[in-house]
């Protein structure tokens, strides 16, 4: 499980609307809006950081959007694991 | 996680998200954002991946990075990411991370053609001795080799630059950088004496107009890019042009977009040129205060081997051009000869391609009066498809801009000028652009060369990490700046050697010819980024040499090595970088490396320990070596002269280098790592602080002279950001030489005090007329340089360009961002761009899986018609960071004659279905 915070900026006017299609992609949350910049602070679930950027890039695609960049990542909780030699080393 | 927590930590984020770019939010998310990150300790870094040098904070908890985020107070990124600076604390965390030493074994001893196995950090140091006092016995200090990186931490940079130099006397240190900004830099020294850039960041928001030239900004410096788009979007007058041969993302946020044919830049740098003195807007008392004019040899060549003996039959068509050459029409044009006549030349100046010597203005008029409107863009349009009058009204409008002594300009580039074969050209043109229009060294007006890596200034520039260099701009062939480094190092006279090393490409060379055989690999992945990879990986697999390749994963290098050592990554240790804007910046150490992996610094200094300066101080053979006080082919044994300034044959050069008095001087633990650990000091079983002390022992070399640092701990405080060299007095350098700005400005408004170079003969287009010198100080050069065409283009066999670069998702070879499994899916496989119609000339279409040959190898790949680089006809386009897609075998070795830093960009290539 990855949560990524985002910032979205719109033309100010364009807000209201940019909040509804945000809101209707899946996994994301709109939290935080600043009307007169048109800046909105978007949550983005996703299971796996591929669903993430991959969500990056259709707010990205959203008509409207000047810009979306990630400000913030909580990492899943996976431990990491270690391979000691990798097979396709060990054999070459 | 159940949803109430999971809801309260997406608050949480969303607060700390708003926080971090300012947006005002209620008490009671600000709550949820402190509660989220309660256990959490966050401290601030810098982005691992490319040289803009964003800010980011990382928490950790329980000795793992828990979250990252961009750093709201870092100036250069203000909270923002791009993809790659996102997954910083990712990177760490590859399931095939390397924990141990392996080494290529057979029955428990080292074979180089046995399989990898475990080994101890003892073993894999002993025999790498063992193999090094070999090679080096054998060939002396030129038999062995490192090649080193822009991703060197400052520290790590400085201890391989003193052990290989001090300690070795070899001068075959080179980074990777090499291949990134090398033009630059040779630009920059024999434009202003000094290297990097006047200007910086803050120029944008000061500028009415960004051009790009051959810089794909919005995948290749995303923040910055961001930068671009919000002056644009916040300041009316605001344009952005994008200079490029393939229409790519950076397009989208242009306002005009010119595609331009390979190697055409040159050309079109002298148009403008032109354009500007016919306009009458030379801003003539900047130019007759602060400028000189310069012109230099045409024929230098292509930096490849003067002989074939090593070339494929295939290359040898084009390795000929080494020796002469025959120059094309537009060529013949360029230089002012009659086109009509064959003009067959000989590369005389190869070997001396960086002389130049001054010529008056008209001269230089003289030069640049052939690149007319018509003449240029008949020879730079790059698209077909264009109009020639839509593609002419461009250049005007570019040359509009340029030209107009209102407009603010700011110009930005980076491979597509610096990975050329006149890349050292190039970059001093468009200073001259700059230089006539005196739109340099103020806030808005700033010709500025990105960087690639994140320390490529730092470590390989600042630190002089490069075959011919010591730190703070010195090189090895001035005997004045062998004196002060040996002083500063405390060296006996004559220890360092004045004959400049070898380059990466010759490391290679080396390497296949045998002049070479032990070779340490550090920070990057020269076997898969080095052009022309078929020859050289057969180099290291089949000739008797035994390479070292310290890495965090198993990259192709690795593959090919006979040792790996694994390394602690960018936050399991201390360390320090410093960006495009010549900004440093520090960090501490968050989390421990993994199993047995060690910083590069760590196995810098433990490997110091096993070679004696006995072994090393004694007289040298040095091939080709004829600099004066040295007797020919020699550097002298110094050990008599070591033993009256105390040292001992049997020191290590651990001791004599490194563990100096003053080094131990720096205590560990120190207040300023506030809590945080230190791995490097506590294998080595110190108790002194080494990454400070080798930070503050480096730093003495700049100290007064234009490169000041900041003392270490300054760096730590919480209020620093990193700051701007030269930091005189405490204050940080937005512009130099602006007398506003810059307090090494001692004569009037504007001083371009940089002291290389500042000294030549005068003569004119062809050559010098006299033999004595004047001297200028204070003066920069604007450079007339002809327009020459690329070494390789299409022809009836290979017919069709291609160029190589890199994407937002990855980074260079891919070696750590192909380790995040989702990232490497987002863009699985490396693809060749391509247009349409040229795939459906030859029966193609998008998704067909084909041959790629050049002179060079061939390689399997798919192609896309529809992807975001969208080539014009003739063009085609392929990133480099997928290792199973190995585009290097395709692309020639040639590089610039002056910087020798490869073209990447230009290989022609032939297709065909699978
Ligand atoms: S722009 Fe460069 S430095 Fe900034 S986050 Fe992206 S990769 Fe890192």
């Amino acid at each position: 499980m990855n949560i990524s915070g985002i910032l979205v900026v719109v033309p100010p006017a364009r807000i209201e609307g940019a909040t509804r299609a945000l809101n209707a992609l899946p996994g994301v949350e709109v939290h935080h809006t600043e009307p007169t910049t048109g800046r909105i602070v978007v949550v983005q679930e996703a299971e796996t950081v591929d669903q993430e950027v991959a969500a990056l890039s259709r707010i990205k695609a959203l008509s409207g959007v000047m810009l979306a960049e990630m400000v913030y990542h909580v990492f899943d909780e996976t431990p990491p694991e270690w391979d000691a030699i990798p097979a396709d080393m060990a054999a070459s | 996680m159940e949803l109430s927590r999971r809801n309260f930590l997406k608050s949480g984020v969303a607060a700390a998200t708003a926080m971090a770019v300012g947006i005002p939010i209620s008490r009671i998310a600000s709550v949820a954002a402190a509660e989220t990150e309660q256990d959490w300790r966050w401290d601030k870094g810098v982005c691992r991946f490319c040289g803009v040098g964003c800010g980011i904070m990382i928490a950790t908890q329980d000795g793992k990075i828990v979250a990252t985020k961009g750093d709201p107070d870092a100036p250069v990124n203000r909270g923002l990411n791009c993809v790659k600076g996102y997954f910083n604390g990712k990177i760490l965390y590859g399931k095939d991370r390397l924990t141990q030493p392996l080494m290529r074994m057979t029955d428990g001893r080292f074979d180089k053609k046995g399989k990898f196995a475990p080994v101890t950090w003892d073993q894999a140091f002993d025999e790498m001795a063992i193999q090094f006092k070999k090679a080096y016995e054998e060939k002396g200090p030129t038999g062995i080799g490192v090649i080193g990186s822009g991703q060197w931490l400052i520290q790590e940079g400085y201890a391989m630059t003193k052990l290989m130099k001090a300690g070795f006397r070899s001068n075959n240190i080179d980074p990777n950088a090499r291949n990134c900004m090398a033009s630059a830099v040779a630009a920059f020294m024999q434009v202003f004496g000094i290297d990097e850039p006047p200007g910086n960041y803050d120029d944008i928001e000061y500028t009415d107009t960004v051009v790009a030239w051959g810089a794909n900004m919005a995948e290749a410096h995303p923040v910055l890019w961001q930068r671009v788009i919000d002056r644009r979007l916040g300041h009316a007058d605001m344009k952005v042009v994008n200079i490029t041969t393939l229409r790519n993302m950076t397009s989208e946020g242009s306002d005009l977009e010119i595609i331009i044919k390979p190697n055409t830049d040159t050309a079109l740098l002298n148009y403008l040129a032109r354009e500007i003195i016919h306009r009458d807007e030379v801003n003539q008392a900047f130019v007759d205060a602060h400028c000189v004019f310069c012109a230099g040899p045409t024929d230098i060549g292509y930096g490849m081997r003067a002989t074939d003996k090593f070339a494929f039959e295939a290359e040898k068509d084009i390795q000929a051009r080494e020796i002469e050459v025959t120059l094309t029409r537009d060529e013949a044009i360029g230089l002012g000869l009659d086109p009509e006549q064959v003009h067959t030349i000989k590369q005389a100046n190869a070997a001396t391609a960086d002389r130049h010597w001054l010529v008056g203005f008209e001269d230089f008029k003289t030069g640049v009066e052939p690149y007319t409107l018509d003449f240029v863009a008949e020879l730079a349009k790059g698209d077909a498809e264009e109009s020639l009058d839509a593609f002419k009204a461009k250049l005007v409008r570019l040359a509009d801009l340029y030209a107009d002594p209102k407009r603010k300009m700011v110009s930005f580039w980076t491979m597509g000028f610096n990975q050329h074969v006149r890349g050292t050209w190039v970059n001093e043109q468009i200073y001259s652009v700059h230089l006539l229009l005196g739109k340099i060294a103020e806030p808005g007006n700033s010709p500025f060369s990105l960087t690639g890596q994140p320390s490529a200034c730092g470590t390989a520039r600042e630190v002089g990490t490069f075959s011919h260099r010591l730190p703070a701009d010195m090189v090895v062939n001035i005997a004045k700046h062998r004196d002060i480094t040996e002083q500063t190092w405390k060296l006996p006279p004559k220890t360092l050697n004045p004959k400049p090393g070898s380059h990466i490409t010759k490391i290679m060379r080396d390497l296949e010819d045998g002049s070479m055989s032990w070779v340490w690999v550090q920070v990057n992945n020269p076997f898969q980024h080095v052009a022309n990879a078929n020859h050289w990986l057969k180099a290291a697999r089949e000739n008797d040499n035994f390479i070292v390749v310290s890495d965090a994963y198993p990259s192709i290098s690795a593959k090919v090595a006979d040792l790996i050592l694994p390394v602690a990554m960018i936050f399991e240790k201390w360390g320090g970088y410093g960006n495009a804007e010549r900004r440093t910046q520090l960090w501490r150490e968050q989390v421990p490396p993994p199993g047995e992996a060690r910083s590069d610094l760590w196995q810098i200094l433990e490997f110091s320990k096993r070679i004696t300066l006995a072994e090393v101080w004694k007289d040298q053979a040095i091939p080709g070596l004829k600099d004066e006080g040295f007797e020919e082919g020699k550097l002298p044994d110094v050990m008599a002269s070591a033993q009256e300034m105390g040292y001992q044959p049997e020191m290590t050069l651990y001791e004599a280098l490194f563990e100096t008095p003053e080094n131990k001087a720096f205590a560990w633990p120190d207040p300023v790592a506030k809590g945080h650990d230190n791995h490097t000091v506590k294998h080595l079983g110190v108790d002194w602080f080494v990454e400070k002390a080798l930070f503050e022992e480096y730093a003495a070399f700049g100290r007064g002279h234009h490169h000041d640092l900041a003392p270490f701990d300054v760096y730590y405080q919480d209020d620093v950001r990193g700051l701007r060299w030269p930091v005189v007095d405490g204050k940080e350098t937005p512009w130099r030489f602006n007398a506003k700005y810059d307090p090494y400005v001692k004569n009037g408004e504007i001083e371009f005090y940089g002291g290389a170079m500042k000294e030549l003969v005068t003569g004119n287009l062809t050559g010098p007329t006299t033999e004595e010198k004047t001297k200028f100080p204070g003066k920069a050069k604007i450079f007339f340089r002809p327009y020459a065409a690329p070494v390789e283009s299409p022809d009836g066999n290979y017919d069709l360009w291609l160029c190589t670069g890199r994407l937002l998702e990855h980074w260079h070879t891919g070696t750590m961002t192909r380790r995040v499994p989702e990232l490497h899916r987002a863009m699985p496989a490396a693809v060749l761009d391509m247009n349409e119609k040229d795939a459906e000339e030859r029966g193609l279409k998008r998704q067909d899986t084909v041959w790629i040959e050049s002179r060079r190898g061939k390689i399997k790949a798919v192609i896309e018609t529809t992807g975001r680089n969208r080539p014009p006809r003739g063009y085609s386009f392929m990133a480099f960071f997928d290792e199973s897609v190995f585009v290097n075998k395709l692309c020639i070795d040639a590089t610039c004659p002056i910087s020798k830093e490869e073209d990447f960009k230009k290989t022609a290539i032939k297709i065909y279905k699978v």
